[in-house]
């Protein structure tokens, strides 16, 4: 949104709210509106030397203000403001309905989904639901760990290399992204950041110990941090195996538009390995000595698994 | 930008108020700030205006000025321009700028306009420990949405075949958008990100949702639970991997003597169900059916690489 669009924005925001609300103080519309008095003035004296064609005394709006009160008048056309694009609207009832979703929001918040859902014209419940994954208990257990700043002690079995492990977790944050929860913080055990997926903690418990955050926590994400050590694998995929580019932190090669070419990194090659066996048809390991051993041992434990019935 | 926006509220104000179409040239005449000397200048002006307020949302029209549509004039019909007030209290708006600070769309943190329009508040602190990103660009969503809320049909892209739908609801669900939508006679769950070129079509208010319909029945909440099939599958966890098969299964299952589990599992999407299982590698097995015994077979005996 451009500088002008935004500074008209609130203009026509703030304009039908102080003639709903006249004679409210300056500091309570700048407060509102996020101005500096100095703006707010610059604003309103913009809106006054505007109006209706003729453009004189009769035609103009009046804006002003007099002993600390706010005035608009004679703009009865700005006495609602302008639609919400279906991008805010989106945005809004998104949002409140996933936090609803997770029962961890306050019941305003419910009122003001419904609220809102009603003013556009829709049913809330029948036109967008949102649901964020579940999880809930363990999700709740590591937040209280955020919030009293108190370690966790976590069972965890590693997505990659499937191995279960103890760890003294500091929890920095929760979050959820792509369908999944995720807790990121200072893992003891391995003495560096860790952000793991709460799907594979087996366990959590919160232990006595208790830690001091970062001033600023790094912003929850599931970084991917690309390292010497990670095996790499080149990927053919086919069009019906394109998302594996939207889901995985790839490197795209070329794109052919039925056909595209990735480069896979991880620190496992099991990864790449199951991934691929589970596209079957539709991808081709193209170049990755590691992973192919893995997708070749992946194929024969498997087999064998079938075989031995 | 003083002038730009003290034009482009006269301008607002003349077009809220004709309750008519007015040409162009009109405008020129009559709004302060267009009266400008040379034809070009004028044009690059208000073309540039027109698509600020139209990026800003503002249902700025063409519409014909006579029975006979001869002549085009612009309006900006007030019963669209204007926001319906949801009558929100401030708490509930606190809540609303709250929520759209720990639940993000498109990766950004919205904006404050929209908050602006419904009346403003203290638009600070996000101190929520609760972080979740739905993903998706917002812009093809945003078509969608709007096609639901108007009830418009949709057209789009979806699997190589031009689709015609009536757009019923929006459901993000494990970490993807669907649009559920009734093509024909057929209801059924689409994955936003699946298709492309979507473009709301017709006029509103085009179709009734089917009375009894429930969104949230939609799409199941685990993936091989939405397709046509209906197996009953019998599949072996080991002890080792017992724990997390048992957090994902929707059916209770039978601990075995060693610890592991034995599950019967409902599946309606052999693929998503097979897809799912091989996360386990070798410490799960398909006991019955054979069919579906056979389907992953031929996936782990696959195309072989050359």
């Amino acid at each position: 949104m451009s500088k002008t669009a935004r500074r008209l924005t609130r203009i026509l925001s703030m304009v039908p709210w102080v003639i709903a609300h006249q004679g409210a103080s300056v500091s309570e519309v700048c407060r509102r509106f996020g101005y500096t008095e100095r703006e707010l003035l610059e604003d309103l004296n913009l809106v006054f030397v505007c109006g209706l064609p003729g453009y004189g005394p009769g035609d103009l709006m009046v804006a002003y203000v007099e002993n600390d009160e706010v005035i608009v008048d004679m703009a009865e056309y700005f006495s609602r403001p302008f639609r919400l694009t279906p991008a805010e609207a989106l945005g809004l009832l998104a949002s409140g309905s996933a936090l609803v979703s997770t029962s961890q929001a306050p019941e305003v918040l419910e009122q003001a989904v419904g609220k809102l859902a009603a003013a556009l014209g829709i049913d809330a419940d029948e036109a967008i639901v949102v649901e964020l994954a579940g999880e809930s208990s363990l999700v709740q257990l590591l937040r209280e760990g955020v919030a009293e700043g108190r370690v966790v002690a976590l069972t965890y079995t590693s997505l990659s290399k499937g191995e279960t492990r103890e760890r003294l977790v500091e929890p920095w944050s929760v979050f959820s992204t792509l369908g999944n929860w995720y807790l990121s913080g200072f893992c003891r055990t391995a003495g560096a950041e860790r952000v793991f997926r709460v799907d594979r903690i087996r366990e959590a418990q919160l232990t006595d110990g208790t830690f001091a955050p970062p001033p600023e926590p790094p912003p929850p994400e599931v970084r991917y941090t690309p390292s010497e050590d990670d095996v790499r694998a080149t990927i053919r995929l086919g069009a019906r195996a394109r998302w594996v580019a939207d889901y995985y932190p790839v490197e795209v090669l070329s794109d052919a538009g039925s056909e595209m070419v990735i480069e896979f990194s991880a620190g496992d090659p099991s990864v790449a390995a199951r991934l691929l066996l589970r596209l079957g048809t539709d991808a081709q390991l193209i170049k990755g000595p590691e992973t192919r051993t893995a997708l070749e041992d992946l194929r024969s434990r498997i087999m064998a698994r079938y075989q031995d019935r | 930008m003083k002038r730009v926006i003290e034009r482009l509220l006269n301008l607002l104000a003349f077009l809220l108020t004709t309750g008519r179409p007015v040409s162009a040239e009109e405008i020129r005449m009559t709004v302060a700030g267009y009266d400008q000397a040379n034809d070009e200048a004028f044009r690059r002006m208000f073309e540039r205006d027109k698509d600020l307020l139209r990026n800003m949302g503002i249902p700025l029209e063409l519409r014909p000025t006579d029975a006979w549509e001869v002549e085009y004039g612009y309006v900006v019909p007030r019963d669209e321009y204007e926001l319906p007030d949801p009558g929100l209290t401030d708490e509930e708006r606190a809540a609303l700028w709250l929520s759209v600070q720990v639940v993000r769309l498109g990766g950004q943190p919205s904006g404050p306009e929209a908050l602006l329009k419904l009346g403003g508040g203290a638009m600070s602190g996000a101190g929520e420990p609760l972080a979740a990103d739905l993903g998706e660009s917002v812009a093809s969503l945003a078509v969608v949405f709007q096609a639901v809320t108007d009830r418009r049909v949709l057209g789009f892209e979806y699997r190589d075949r031009s689709r015609r739908v009536h757009p019923y609801g929006l459901l993000h669900q494990r970490g993807h958008w669907y649009l559920v939508a009734a093509e024909a006679e057929e209801v059924r769950a689409y994955r936003i990100d699946r298709g492309s070129k979507y473009t709301a079509e017709g006029s509103a208010r085009a179709f009734e949702r089917p009375a009894g319909f429930r969104l949230r029945e939609a799409v199941p909440p685990l993936p091989w639970q939405a397709g046509e099939a209906d197996l009953e599958a019998v599949v072996r966890f080991d002890p080792e991997v017992a724990w997390w098969a048992r957090r994902q299964l929707a059916e209770p299952a039978t601990e075995r003597p060693d610890g592991g589990l034995e599950a019967r599992i409902h599946v309606a999407n052999p693929s998503a169900f097979v897809g799912w299982l091989l996360a386990f590698e070798d410490h799960a097995e398909i006991v019955s059916p054979e069919d579906l015994r056979s389907q992953l077979l031929e996936l782990v005996r696959g195309g072989r690489d050359e």
